[in-house]
C-alpha cells in the first residue's frame, strides 16, 4: 500500500503554473528522490507535501488520509531544510529538542530522545555547542537530528547537501543512506544533482517544468529513458545526441540518414514515417575505441586524463558537441583522428517529440 | 620619504573639514562649558574662578538630586514604552496582512511631522477647555468636568512621556521591523513544521534573535530621551511646579532663564557625564554584539 499519494496535484502562483498535475505513489520505507533542473518545481512539490505551500488543485494523501488542509505537524512529516534552519541562539541539544519542547514533553523524555538521536548521528560531544561552532556536516546532522526526534512517518529533505563541499557531500550521502537503512522510514529527497539521485534513490522522479518526466529506479532511467529530457539529465557526462532523418522503416529496422556521418540501420519494431526528424542518443561511456557496429572517426579537441578514465571532447560535422569516455588511459590525442564507434544495442532513439522509440 | 609626507598631508587635507567641524561644534563648546562650570559667569562682563563651588552648590542646595531622579524615572518609562509599543508595532507590521504597505506608511507621520508642530498638536489635545482628550472623556462620562492634563504635576508628567513616546515609536518600530525581517524565513518554517504556534515562534525565535537590536535601540533611545528638551519645553516648560523639570530643562532654566552661566554649565557637565556613561555602555554592547555575530 502506498504511504504517500499525490493525485492530479497542481500549484499556481497567480498566473504561473508551477506544478502541472502530478500523480505519484510512494510506498512505505522507500527512498524517493525528486530530481530536475532549477525551477522545475521539485522544491515546491516537497513544500506542498510538507504543508508549507497550499495546494491549488488535486490531493495529497498520507497513510490513506487527505492532508491538503492539515498543518505540517499533523501530517506526520519532518523536514530538513537546505539552509539547515538551525536556531543560532540555541545549543545543539535545544535545537534537536525543539519539536519535543513544542509538544511539551517531560524533561526526562526530551533528554532520552535527544540523546538517542545524538548517538545515532554522533553528535553527543557537541550537544552543548551552538550551531555557529559546528562544521557544515555537523550542522546538517543537527538538522537531521531535529527531524529524527519527532519519529515522523515521512522525512522530507530539501537539497540538504547542496551547501557542503564535494568531499563532505559524498560522506554525508553515505551517512544518509545508512540512516535510511537503520530507520526504515520513507524518505523524500530533493536534489538537482543527478549523482545524488542515482546513488541514493530506490525510486527517482525526474521533474521537468512542473511535470513528471519519468519515474523509475536509477538503472531503469539510465538504461531506458522515456524521453530526451531524462536521457540528457541522467548520466554524467551527458548523453550525446545526433540529429538524423528516417529514410526507411520496415517494422524490424529503422534506417536513419545522419548527414555527413552516413546512414545507420537500427533494430526497432516501431514504424516511423520516412522523413521524420529523429534524435539518436549514445552515452559517452558506451563509445569504443576500435572496431564497432558504427564508426564515427572523430578527432578530439580536448582530451582529459583522469587516471581511471579518459574523456575526449569533439565536435561532429553538423556542429553537435560529442563526448567520449574511455576506461584507463587509451592512446588518444588532441587533433588526431581516433577510431571512435559504438554498437547498435547501446543506441537510444527519440522521435521528433522527444519520446523514446523502442 | 617625500611621497610618504605628501600622503600624510593629503590624508590630513581630506580629514580637515571633519576635524574643523568637530573642533568648532563639539570640542570647543565642551571645553568652554567645562571651564565655565568652574566660574561664576553670569550676565556680567567679567567672571571669577570659583573652583568646585558650583558643583558643591547644586548637590547641596536646591533640588538637583530630585531632578536627576525625575529624569531617570521619566527616561525609564519613556524608553520602556517606546520599546514595548515599537516591538508590538513591528510584530503587527511584519504580519502577512492585506494592505501591509499602507500600514507601514501610516506609522511614519509622528516622525515626518515637524516635531514642534506635533508637540503643539498634543498641547491642544491636552487642553482642558478645548482639548480632544478631555472632551472625549467627558462625552463618555468618564470624567465629570474638563481635565487640564498639563495643569497638574502627575498628569503633566505622564502627558509629556506620552508625547515623547508618540514621537519616538516610529523609529523604534521601523528598526525592529528591519531586525525582524533579517531573521531567515526558514527558521519560522522549520518551527511551523514542528508544530510551533505564532506566540511560541515569537517567544523562542523572534525575541531571542532580536536581543542585539533591542539592546542597541534601548541604549540609543536612552541617550536621546535623556536629553529630550523640545517636548517638555513646548508643553510645560518644566512645570507645573517643576514636576516635569528634567536635567536638560533644569540646565536651560538655570543657564539661560536665570543667566547663571557658571552654575548652568556645571549642571550641563553632570548631564554630559551621565550621557558619556550611556555611550560607553552602548559602544561596549555594540562591540560585544558584533563579536558575538562574528562567532
Amino acid at each position: 500500500m502506498s504511504q504517500l499519494s499525490l493525485k492530479r496535484l497542481e500549484k499556481s502562483f497567480n498566473e504561473a503554473r508551477i506544478i502541472k498535475g502530478i500523480d505519484l505513489d510512494v510506498s512505505e520505507g522507500e527512498f524517493v528522490v525528486f530530481v530536475g533542473p532549477s525551477g522545475c518545481g521539485k522544491s515546491t512539490l516537497l513544500r506542498m507535501i510538507a504543508g508549507l505551500e497550499d495546494v491549488s488543485a488535486g490531493e495529497i494523501e498520507i497513510g490513506g488520509k487527505v492532508v491538503n488542509d492539515l498543518a505540517p505537524v499533523e501530517r506526520g512529516i519532518a523536514m530538513v531544510f537546505q539552509s539547515y534552519a538551525l536556531y543560532p541562539h540555541m545549543t545543539v541539544f535545544e535545537n534537536i529538542a525543539f519539536p519535543l519542547r513544542v509538544e511539551r514533553l517531560a524533561n526526562d523524555e526530551v533528554n532520552t530522545r535527544v540523546h538517542a538521536a545524538a548517538r545515532v548521528l554522533q553528535l553527543e560531544p557537541r550537544l552543548q555547542h551552538r550551531p555557529g561552532q559546528l562544521s557544515g556536516g555537523q550542522r546538517q546532522r543537527v538538522a537531521i537530528g531535529r527531524a529524527i526526534v519527532r519519529e515522523p512517518k515521512i522525512f522530507l529533505f530539501d537539497e540538504p547537501l547542496s551547501n557542503l563541499d564535494a568531499a563532505l557531500r559524498s560522506e554525508m550521502r553515505i551517512e544518509l543512506m545508512e540512516l535510511h537503512k537503520r530507520l526504515g522510514t520513507t524518505m523524500i529527497y530533493v536534489t538537482h544533482d543527478q549523482v545524488e539521485a542515482m546513488t541514493m534513490a530506490d525510486k527517482i522522479v525526474v521533474l521537468d517544468a512542473g511535470q513528471i518526466s519519468q519515474v523509475g529506479s536509477p538503472l531503469e532511467l539510465y538504461h531506458k529513458p522515456d524521453n530526451l529530457f531524462v536521457a540528457g539529465f541522467i548520466g554524467s557526462p551527458k548523453m550525446n545526441f545526433i540529429s538524423g532523418t528516417v529514410s526507411a522503416a520496415d517494422g524490424t529496422t529503422i534506417t536513419l540518414d545522419l548527414g555527413a556521418l552516413g546512414t545507420i540501420a537500427l533494430p526497432r519494431s516501431a514504424t516511423r514515417p520516412v522523413g521524420e526528424k529523429v534524435t539518436l542518443g549514445i552515452r559517452p561511456e558506451h563509445l569504443n575505441l576500435g572496431q564497432s557496429d558504427f564508426m564515427l572517426n572523430v578527432s578530439p579537441n580536448i582530451v582529459e586524463h583522469l587516471g581511471i578514465h579518459t574523456v575526449a571532447y569533439s565536435s561532429l560535422p553538423a556542429g553537435e558537441s560529442f563526448i567520449a569516455l574511455f576506461e584507463g588511459a587509451p592512446d588518444i590525442s588532441e587533433g588526431v583522428t581516433a577510431p571512435i564507434g559504438f554498437n547498435l544495442d547501446q543506441v537510444h532513439l527519440f522521435d521528433s517529440a522527444g519520446l523514446a522509440i523502442y | 620619504m617625500t611621497s610618504n609626507r605628501s600622503a600624510v598631508l593629503f590624508a590630513l587635507a581630506l580629514l580637515a573639514p571633519a576635524l574643523v567641524y568637530i573642533l568648532v561644534i563639539v570640542a570647543y563648546p565642551l571645553f568652554d562649558t567645562i571651564v565655565l562650570s568652574f566660574t561664576n559667569a553670569a550676565l556680567k562682563p567679567t567672571y571669577d574662578w570659583v573652583g568646585w563651588a558650583n558643583y558643591q552648590r547644586i548637590f547641596t542646595a536646591g533640588n538637583f538630586t530630585e531632578v536627576i531622579l525625575r529624569t531617570f524615572v521619566w527616561t525609564f518609562f519613556s524608553v520602556s514604552f517606546k520599546m514595548v509599543i515599537g516591538m508590538a508595532g513591528a510584530v503587527m507590521l511584519n504580519a502577512a496582512i492585506p494592505g501591509q504597505t499602507v500600514f507601514r506608511i501610516l506609522t511614519m507621520p509622528p516622525w515626518i511631522v515637524p516635531m514642534a508642530i506635533g508637540i503643539f498638536m498634543w498641547g491642544w489635545m491636552y487642553n482642558g477647555q478645548f482639548g480632544m482628550i478631555s472632551g472625549l472623556l467627558q462625552n463618555f462620562g468618564i470624567t465629570n468636568g474638563p481635565v487640564a492634563w498639563l495643569a497638574y504635576g502627575d498628569t503633566a508628567f505622564w502627558a509629556t512621556i506620552i508625547t515623547d513616546v508618540w514621537i519616538g515609536v516610529p523609529m523604534v518600530t521601523i528598526y525592529f521591523l528591519a531586525a525582524m525581517q533579517s531573521i531567515p524565513k526558514d527558521l519560522y518554517e522549520a518551527a511551523w513544521t514542528d508544530g510551533a504556534g505564532r506566540f511560541y515562534r515569537w517567544r523562542r525565535i523572534t525575541l531571542p534573535m532580536m536581543v542585539p537590536a533591542i539592546i542597541t535601540m534601548s541604549l540609543l533611545s536612552l541617550i536621546a530621551t535623556f536629553n529630550s528638551f523640545d517636548i517638555i519645553w513646548i508643553l510645560t516648560q518644566g512645570g507645573p511646579s517643576g514636576s516635569t523639570t528634567t536635567m536638560i530643562i533644569d540646565t536651560f532654566k538655570t543657564a539661560i532663564g536665570s543667566r547663571k552661566y557658571g552654575e548652568g554649565a556645571a549642571r550641563a557637565v553632570v548631564i554630559c557625564i551621565f550621557v558619556s556613561i550611556f555611550c560607553i555602555v552602548y559602544f561596549r554592547a555594540v562591540r560585544k554584539l558584533s563579536q558575538g555575530e562574528a562567532k
